[in-house]
């Protein structure tokens, strides 16, 4: 359901890359969660949501980002790849302000 | 004393709330709905035995109706309304309209109708895609919290936004100010007393209030008295009075008088003696704070004159209060949520009118009137003379202005009163009032502006008419 690759960017530094997909509805994202989050302290490297191919996320999601962004630090957890639907979600719940989302 | 009420934290929650709701389809959301409506309505009687034992107010029975209208009346009257996505499509003017949630509301639930109130509000939200918080009424917080609960988790098993419906467990007035004032609120649904809708109004957030009423029912002459009169009874006995669109005094024209003192007395209704109305306004007003006092508010007909030292039949219905003027000097000519009713006869159509206006206007404008006739002519006459949202024909106030039963008006649980009782809007209020609709406008050049010779615009010479033929000229 998530594909995990942890990539270097330019700068050689690590990222770990989520890619999603499936619909992020609440039932899914109580099946990713606990593997996810394992996957972020396991790795200890800034994190991205690779979120294309997705226009819906439950309540549940933006629980799991605010939960990394914690776990990560502030500037560490990006989004990329936000259908509009998904972007406006974001800005309506003001996350744009704790996460980089592009 | 600390407060467990995290303003803050709640606000926090709506907020993603709403954005969660902003992704959702018609399909889905009127699936929410549907599932809140049953179940609302499946514990209506539970919820109206339970608002009952806590308030103290009212009939449980009536409250159990009250309930009905609250969902299954709400539901009939929202279900098919399209609250996602676009709207309307005008080919011929090029608007096409897409409704938009508001955002996180915050809602306070009055005394007298907290379950039913609940209920509605949160129906209409939910249909509107936007989140709710429950402020209930510090006597009448256990119910209100009880029905907030319910929908939400029948929401929840709908895949509805987590938080979609919060609810305050306790009433604080500094948390209810700093809710109301808070920079993610997007709407206040003040259903309550006139300082609470003035503040919700001062808040800085937008609001949609009601007004006090006081409904004056007029009984024109070509009215049927018996049923006029069995009309308003079964209004003004509705839940012990406690709705805030029941007839409040009676307005008999003299050629009709009479016979509806009459019909007053076959139908068990009592009237006071001189005496006994000055006892009556001892315990049924505050002169403190120029109010009803609450301890009469939504009690039987019996049990205030109980509480008056008035001897009344048992099977009493309503206390009938003549009064020879209105105003300060007479408390019973205001608002009073209980079954009591102002009488007073007076000469022909225009005198009883003119008394009507004063009523209507001594603390209810905006609110509600009632007429009994069947002259179409008058009826319009008293109509365009009334400041009032709603004037309800041969049908009983209470249940006539909530609409849905007597009557094709919006059903609704807020009343809005217009800017005689200080709001924004005299509507039902309902599901249309809580969304944002968008307008995409087609280009569609206006054809006379394109030939019109726009230089004439500085020629001084010209008047308006003289433009105005110019611009309207075909050729």
């Amino acid at each position: 359901m998530v594909k995990y690759i942890l990539e270097s960017d330019i700068t050689d530094e690590s990222n770990l890359v989520c890619t999603f997909e499936e619909r992020l509805d609440t039932a899914n994202c109580q099946k990713i969660e606990d593997e996810l989050f394992s996957k972020v302290e396991e790795s200890k490297a800034p994190v991205v949501f690779n979120m294309r191919g997705i226009d819906y996320v439950a309540s549940s999601f933006l629980r799991m980002c605010l939960r990394v962004a914690k776990e990560v630090g502030p500037g560490n957890l990006s989004v990329i790849n936000v259908h509009p639907n998904v972007k406006k979600v974001f800005k309506i719940a003001g996350f744009d302000k704790q996460l980089s989302i592009t | 004393m600390g407060s467990a009420i995290n303003v803050d934290q709640m606000m926090e929650k709506a907020t993603t709330a709403a954005a969660v709701f902003s992704q959702l389809t018609q399909e889905h959301t009127d699936r929410i709905v549907r599932a809140v409506y049953e179940a609302a309505f499946d514990n209506r009687v539970k919820l109206a035995k339970l608002a009952y034992d806590e308030t103290g107010k009212g009939k449980w029975e009536d409250k159990v109706i009250k309930n009905v209208v609250a969902t299954q009346f709400v539901y009939e009257d929202i279900k098919d309304l399209k609250t996602v996505g676009i709207i309307s499509e005008n080919e011929e003017t090029g608007i096409v309209e897409i409704a938009q949630p508001m955002g996180p509301i915050f809602a306070m639930i009055p005394v007298t109708n907290p379950t039913s109130t609940v209920m509605f509000k949160i129906l209409i939200a939910l249909k509107t895609r936007n989140p709710i918080i429950i402020g209930p009424h510090p006597s009448a917080i256990n119910c209100s919290t009880e029905t907030a609960r319910i929908c939400y988790e029948t929401a929840l098993k709908e895949d509805a936004p987590e938080d979609c419906v919060q609810w305050l467990t306790e009433v604080s007035q500094d948390a209810t100010h700093e809710f109301m004032a808070h920079k993610d609120l997007s709407l206040i649904l003040a259903t309550g007393g006139s300082s609470l809708v003035h503040a919700a109004y001062s808040s800085g957030t937008p609001a949609i209030g009601v007004g006090p009423g006081n409904v004056p029912a007029f009984i024109e002459k070509t009215a049927d008295a018996h049923f006029a009169v069995e009309q308003i009874i079964l209004s003004k006995t509705f839940d012990n009075g406690t709705v805030c669109a029941s007839e409040q005094s009676v307005v008999a024209e003299r050629a009709i008088a009479d016979k509806v003192i009459e019909e007053f007395k076959k139908q068990n209704c009592y009237f006071l003696s001189r005496q006994e109305v000055k006892a009556l306004e001892e315990v049924a007003y505050d002169p403190k704070r120029s109010l009803m006092s609450p301890a009469i508010v939504g009690k039987p007909a019996t049990e205030i004159a109980k509480m008056a030292g008035i001897d009344v039949p048992e099977d009493t219905q309503l206390l009938l209060v003549p009064l020879e003027g209105i105003g300060k000097e007479y408390p019973l000519s205001g608002e009073i949520l209980a079954p009591i009713l102002a009488f007073y006869k007076v000469g022909g159509f225009a005198d009883a009118v003119n008394q009507c206006i004063d009523l209507n206007f001594y603390g209810g404008t905006g609110h509600t009137a009632s007429i009994h006739s069947n002259d179409e002519e008058k009826i319009r006459e008293f109509s365009s003379v009334m400041n009032a949202g709603r004037i309800l024909v041969n049908q009983p106030s209470s249940q006539g202005a909530v609409g849905g039963i007597f009557n094709t008006l919006d059903t609704s649980f807020t009343l809005g009163c217009g800017s005689g009782g200080k709001n924004i809007t005299t509507d039902n209020i309902t599901a249309k009032n809580l969304l944002n609709i968008q307008r995409i406008a087609r280009r569609r050049i206006n054809r006379r502006f394109e030939h019109f010779d726009q230089k004439l615009y500085f020629d001084e010479s010209l008047d308006a008419n003289a433009i105005e033929k110019k611009f309207n000229m075909n050729d």
